[in-house]
């Protein structure tokens, strides 16, 4: 992917920039708000990443500016504000994703994955299908039902968004904060092990009965689902 | 609305007023007191009539009984007891009854009223001598209705002063209430605008108004500060945790990880509830259905208590939608069972009913008289249970509760346990 990257601080900026060139994309750094919104305007970018607060022009300007002159590539904010305000004000500039400081890189680089897929093959994963499949396992969201290998599954009602969560996302670095925000709609952290009891609940019906493991867990970062 | 109704309205509204009841007390206490007034010095005023006629009428009699006046003269009467017959009825009564005060039907030479005295004659016949009362009686009469005219015209004005005063003062109330309860609602800008002090009115405005500006500099101080805090502690730690991520993998950086995410979460919390109690108003508010949410909180922390080898239980009875901020009290709920998870015993109930919402457990309970303690930042009664979690988890169950304007109630379990509830009242 080539990333327009707009980070102002001197340590940040470098380390997210050679982290996203390490897992192969294309990135132009940027630390003000006037660049990189020239540059926008002049090359074409598969995603955005934009502090919210660097000298010149800030983050949320920008893509205010961009957005009015009708470009929609998918932008994902990065904020030392937390306020749910704050957040409110970065999707209503038309962000697509936001992202709060400190945050882990697997967070930042599982989300931008997830934003480059969004453009590449949207409907994400399908979202028209009524039935998704992954090897031997299927779920029918109209009639609700879950099956492994012929075998009917019960499942509870999370654990069911929790899994059309993750069927949607096959491959992919899903972590705890983004199954938070999407799958328990909390922008806040419970303190409790909520995703991980509920993770363990749902391998316990689709993956403990079964020879082979769908959901596993990658140590400090998040599940990938399959594959 | 028509016109009576709408003066109905009004009128109601401006018998709140305390000036207009002053003034109408008063007035009540003025009419009463002119009305004795009156009264009294009518009934004087006869009295003194009566006795002066009396005085007269004894000059007469004796003249009569000397035999010097035998004659009638002006109005004056005077009759033996065979001429009396020719006179009204009650005249004879009168002479019958040796004297006393005449009121006639009609006019007798010009009088309705007459003071009457029979008085043994100079041949020893009772004679009957009258003289008319009515000149003296109209000047009575004149003098009461002055003063009733008086009273009444006094009595009208105050009260239309009272009734103006009433209504100006009430506008201003009216002004100094309503900003109020703007502020109260959120809106910190809202002055009731006051620039000339003339009464004490003006100067207790004036006063809400600084009020309001010094309330207004430190919620705006509060949020910036929090922002400015927020950006300027976050971006440390975020350099802190790209250099820790860069460090060669090993139980160390493992470790220091998990103490920069354990800082990042103590200072999210911090701020978390700085931003809660900084916020005011109806904004963000939505109608949550508490029952659905003590079922949504169920579902979502059963299997989390399970894990822990403890038990939850749901207790939603009819239960009220209520306007909230659901986010919020989502994070208040989830502390709350955190909380019974580390220091409740083996059961935990989530409970609705009504405008209730809350948790209750059946640990050992907290002593009634650290309940006040418990809803500090920071405080945690028994030193020795580690230091995980951030210390602010019911601060921040307080500070939702504040800002919902709701009362969180800590109460005791029978026979051992502690129950927080927040009750829900209407905004």
């Amino acid at each position: 992917m080539r990333i327009l990257l707009l980070e102002d601080d001197a340590h940040l900026g470098p380390w997210i920039a050679s982290g996203l060139r390490e897992e192969g994309h294309v990135v132009d750094h940027f630390a003000d708000g006037k660049e990189a919104l020239l540059a926008a305007m002049g090359q074409e970018f598969d995603l955005f990443i934009l502090d919210r607060m660097v000298p010149g022009l800030d983050g949320l300007a920008v893509l205010k500016s961009l957005r009015a002159s009708k470009n929609t590539t998918p932008a994902l904010f990065l904020t030392a504000l937390g306020e749910i305000d704050a957040r409110v004000e970065g999707f209503e500039a038309g962000g697509d994703d936001y992202l709060t400081k400190p945050f882990a890189f697997a967070e930042l680089s599982a989300r931008v994955a997830a934003l480059g897929r969004r453009r590449s093959s949207a409907p994400d994963g399908g979202a028209a299908d009524t039935v998704l499949r992954h090897g031997d396992l299927s779920l029918d969201l109209l009639a609700r039902r879950c099956e492994r290998q012929g075998q009917a599954i019960d499942l509870m009602a999370k654990e069911f968004k929790l899994l059309e969560y993750f069927m949607r996302r096959p491959g992919r670095l899903v972590t705890r904060t983004m199954l938070l925000e999407q799958v328990w709609d909390m922008s806040f952290d419970p303190t409790t092990s909520v995703v991980e009891t509920h993770i363990s609940r749902l391998r316990a019906k689709i993956d403990k009965p079964f020879d082979s493991e769908l959901i596993r867990t990658r140590r400090g970062e998040g599940y990938v689902f399959g594959r | 609305m028509s016109l009576g109704a709408r003066l109905i309205g009004r009128a109601r509204g401006l018998m709140r007023s305390s000036t207009l009841r002053l003034t109408l007390l008063l007035s009540l206490v003025f009419a009463l007191g002119m009305t004795a007034a009156v009264w009294l010095s009518l009934a004087f005023g006869q009295d003194a009539l009566l006795r002066r006629t009396d005085a007269t009428l004894t000059g007469l009699a004796q003249l009569v009984e000397a035999g010097e006046v035998t004659e009638e003269s002006g109005q004056t009467i005077l009759r033996t007891a065979d001429r009396v017959l020719a006179l009204p009825p009650p005249f004879r009564r009168a002479l019958r009854d040796g004297g006393g005060t005449v009121d006639l039907d009609d006019d007798y030479r010009g009088a309705e009223t007459w003071r009457a005295r029979a008085v043994p004659g100079p041949d020893g016949q009772p004679v009957l001598i009258a003289i008319p009362m009515d000149d003296s009686e109209d000047a009575l009469e004149l003098l009461g209705g002055i003063l009733w005219t008086t009273a009444a015209a006094v009595l009208a004005v105050t009260l239309a002063i009272g009734w103006i005063a009433g209504g100006l003062a009430q506008r201003r109330l009216t002004r100094i209430s309503a900003t109020l309860d703007q502020l109260a609602a959120g809106d910190l800008q809202a002055r009731t605008g006051t620039v000339r002090a003339t009464d004490d009115l003006d100067v207790l405005a004036q006063k809400l108004d600084t009020t309001a500006n010094a309330l207004e500099r430190l919620v705006t101080q509060t949020r910036t500060l929090s922002a400015s805090l927020a950006h300027d502690l976050r971006t440390p730690l975020a350099r802190l945790r790209a250099r820790l991520e860069s460090l060669p993998d090993g139980p160390e950086r493992g470790a220091a990880l998990a103490e920069a995410g354990h800082l990042s979460d103590v200072f999210d919390a911090i701020l978390r509830v700085a931003r809660i109690e900084a916020t005011q108003g109806a904004a963000g508010l939505e109608p949550v259905d508490l029952h659905a949410l003590a079922h949504e909180l169920f579902e979502i922390f059963e299997p989390v208590v399970d894990d822990a080898g403890k038990s939850l239980r749901l207790k939603a009875e009819a239960a009220e939608t209520v306007q909230a901020d659901r986010q919020m009290v989502i994070q208040a709920m989830a502390n709350l069972i955190q909380n019974a998870l580390v220091h409740g015993g083996p059961e935990i109930t989530i409970h609705a009913r009504g405008a209730d919402i809350g948790v209750s457990d059946t640990g050992p309970g907290v002593d009634p008289d650290h309940y006040d303690d418990i809803l500090k930042p920071m405080v945690r009664l028994d030193p020795a249970r580690g230091s995980d979690g951030t210390g602010l988890g019911l601060a921040l169950v307080r500070a939702v509760a504040d800002r919902h304007r709701a009362d969180l109630t800590l109460s005791p379990v029978s026979p051992q346990g502690l129950n927080v509830s927040l009750r829900f009242t209407d905004l």
